[in-house]
């Protein structure tokens, strides 16, 4: 048999992280600080996830909320939703994790640049845009308008409040947020989030938009920017799926043909249109 | 196929004889390289490959194993760290490297072979199956096809020696044995035994394959590109009670699951991963409960297209071996090789009412 000579990798071992800080930022949300060993740098683009791990408590991908700017530290914005994520909330400053990565494609910033910004966001689908809106945010003058829609359930589950007061203190941002089932303070807009887009005044041939939320909101979301003749080709999505390896072998991350632990998360819209069990 | 071809296809190699007696030293002395895996009876039907300890019990006319060969490569469940909870170490296993010999394999379950190191080459070349792939020589077999073998309509020939340093080929009172590669010369060359082949044991016979795919092994991925939405899938789905037993038995299948198991003493585990299938249920639902194949028809349909067209648009080759485990095993009596012909049957019909 001939040799098979390749550089194998070892593709599981996990790099030993500590959380450098911790912040509640809903009931159920927290923001983790990582710091990889020996100032080691993740370098990730936008849009990227890693694959975190627990010992004793598995694996599971976390998508990354800060820019690259932020390095060598980065976040993670964990939902308290399964066996490792409550294990997660309960580990403080100073505690250990696994982090394989980062895996995936990312946003491609540089065809963004110059352009006028949309983002989409629909509940926790805020925390992976974030670290394309920080990144965008911290270069500023390389893109145009920005545009921030975000949809959540209830006012309680407004994630990363501190900086959406910058955010709506910031004159170069355009902050929108709708809430499903308000409570009593609540004074600002109230419905899904596709009702913040009619009234939007866009210069459609040169935005981008990017889309990333629970699955349910895409269909409803492409409509609406459909209606404002948004052209495919500027429409980004971020697609959740069940990820156990990262590394394109264990398949259950596979829509059709297409592997989105690598060639997603982040996906242009024409490709998506072509896939059949995309959204 | 005639049996001259058959003779052509082998007749370039060189070749002694073995009786029974000299096949069965070959092996023992084949036990003093390294493990020799090779088939054994388990049940009246049932073989399954093993470490051979005693030559005597390898069988070489068997259908085919219950467990196909990738279960070398990549264990049901193998254990990728082990760590300790307390101190938040890790350690990777060692994976062996000694030596190993395959003897006794089919054709189809070589080639399964080249198809799973083209899966886990591609991209990320993996480390645990690749250490696993060291040091390993094949030995051949032929063998005769039952109702369930169809390789030779995924363009597998039963005599296909690719992959293999020598090949057996049933003789009257034992084997001719084929030199297919220099390897295997140095292994007959040590072994000194076997003798010369005269026209009486020479009767090379090709077997004939009972299942058949209607199409050209060449058009099978060109059928896949227009009955994405065939009612073939619902008919699947009415039979199939997805108990995953077609891709676990699979000889490409090699989709995992990763889960941790924790010790008694609650301080060391280890993270293990267990063949996983798509046609289970859970296989693509995320954490907020969103199943994006929630039926049996895109669960089948996923499967049969990624033997024969996603990777395949990629490697150039059919996934499926046709090994025919998937149907000999399947509870509800589902053939690939049927589905495959409904489609050829659903994409001929749409081909005519084009036409028309
Ligand atoms: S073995 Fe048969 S019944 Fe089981 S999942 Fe496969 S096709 Fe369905
Ligand atoms: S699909 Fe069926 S026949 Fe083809 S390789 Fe897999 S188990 Fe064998
Ligand atoms: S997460 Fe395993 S293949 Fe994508």
């Amino acid at each position: 048999m001939e040799n098979l000579i390749f550089e194998k990798k070892d593709l599981y071992n996990p790099i030993i992280s500590t959380i450098t800080n911790v912040e509640q930022l809903t009931d159920t949300e927290k923001r983790f600080e990582i710091a990889l060993p020996e100032n080691q740098i993740l370098n990730h683009k936008p849009g990227q996830f890693v694959q975190v791990s627990i010992f004793g408590f598995g694996e599971a991908p976390i998508s990354i909320s800060s820019s690259p700017t932020k390095s060598p530290l980065f976040d993670l914005t964990v939902r308290n939703a399964g066996r490792l994520t409550d294990k997660m909330h309960r580990l403080t400053v100073g505690s250990q994790l696994g982090v394989r990565g980062p895996f995936g494609n990312g946003f491609e910033v540089n065809n963004f640049k110059g352009k006028d910004i949309l983002f989409v966001c629909g509940g926790i689908g805020l925390a992976p845009t974030k670290s394309l809106i920080d990144y965008v945010l911290a270069n500023r003058n390389d893109f145009g308008r920005v545009v921030i829609l975000y949809g959540t359930k209830s006012p309680s589950e407004i994630l990363f409040s501190d900086e959406i007061e910058k955010w709506k203190k910031d004159k170069s941002v355009e902050l929108e947020i709708s809430i499903d089932r308000p409570d009593e303070n609540w004074k600002g807009k109230v419905g899904v989030i596709t009702t913040l887009i009619p009234p939007l005044k866009l210069d459609v041939a040169n935005t981008i938009a990017t889309i990333v939320g629970p699955p349910v909101m895409y269909k409803f979301v492409l409509m609406a920017l459909k209606g404002k003749r948004v052209p495919d080709e500027n429409i980004y999505l971020s697609l959740e799926r069940r990820m156990k390896c990262g590394v394109g072998k264990c398949g259950h991350c596979q829509i059709n043909d297409t592997y989105v632990c690598q060639d997603g998360p982040v996906f242009h819209y024409p490709r998506v249109k072509e896939l059949k069990e995309a959204v | 196929m005639s049996s001259t071809d058959v003779k052509s296809r082998l007749e370039s190699f060189n070749c002694y004889y073995f009786d029974k007696d000299v096949t069965q030293k070959f092996i023992s002395f084949l036990m003093k390289k390294g493990d020799v895996i090779a088939p054994h009876k388990t049940g009246e039907l049932s073989y399954k490959y093993e470490i051979v300890s005693d030559a005597t019990e390898v069988v070489l006319n068997y259908s085919r194993t219950i467990l196909p060969l990738k279960k070398a490569f990549m264990p049901p469940r193998e254990t990728l760290i082990n760590f300790n909870i307390k101190n938040n170490q890790y350690t990777k296993p060692q994976i062996s490297t000694e030596p190993k010999i395959f003897f006794g394999i089919h054709s189809y379950e070589m080639q399964s072979i080249k198809r799973l190191d083209y899966s886990f080459i591609t991209g990320l070349p993996e480390s645990n199956y690749l250490t696993r792939r060291e040091n390993c020589k094949f030995i051949g077999v032929a063998y005769k096809p039952d109702e369930w073998h169809f390789a030779g309509s995924v363009g597998i020939d039963i005599n296909e020696t690719d992959g293999f340093c020598l090949y057996f080929y049933p003789a009257k009172n034992g084997y001719i044995v084929f030199e297919i590669t220099d390897e295997g010369k140095n292994l007959l060359d040590e072994f000194g035994e076997g003798s010369e082949v005269t026209d009486e044991y020479l009767k090379l016979n090709e077997d004939k394959f009972q299942a058949k795919i209607k199409f050209h092994h060449n058009r099978i991925p060109e059928i896949f590109t227009h009955v994405y939405n065939s009612k073939v899938w619902e008919d699947v789905a009415q039979k199939c009670v997805g108990c995953g037993t077609c891709n676990l038995l699979c000889s490409t299948c090699y989709c995992y699951d990763v889960h941790d198991e924790i010790e008694l003493d609650v301080e060391n585990g280890q993270r293990d991963r267990f063949w996983d299938g798509c046609m289970l249920n859970k296989f693509a639902e995320v954490a907020g409960g969103e199943n994006f194949r929630d039926n049996l028809g895109s669960r089948n349909r996923h499967r049969l297209y990624r033997k024969f067209k996603y990777i395949t648009n990629q490697s150039d080759k059919l996934h499926c071996v046709g090994c025919g485990r998937c149907s000999r095993y399947c509870p509800a009596n589902i053939s690939l090789v049927e589905i495959v012909n409904d489609l050829i049957d659903d994409y001929t019909k749409q081909q005519q009412k084009e036409i028309l």
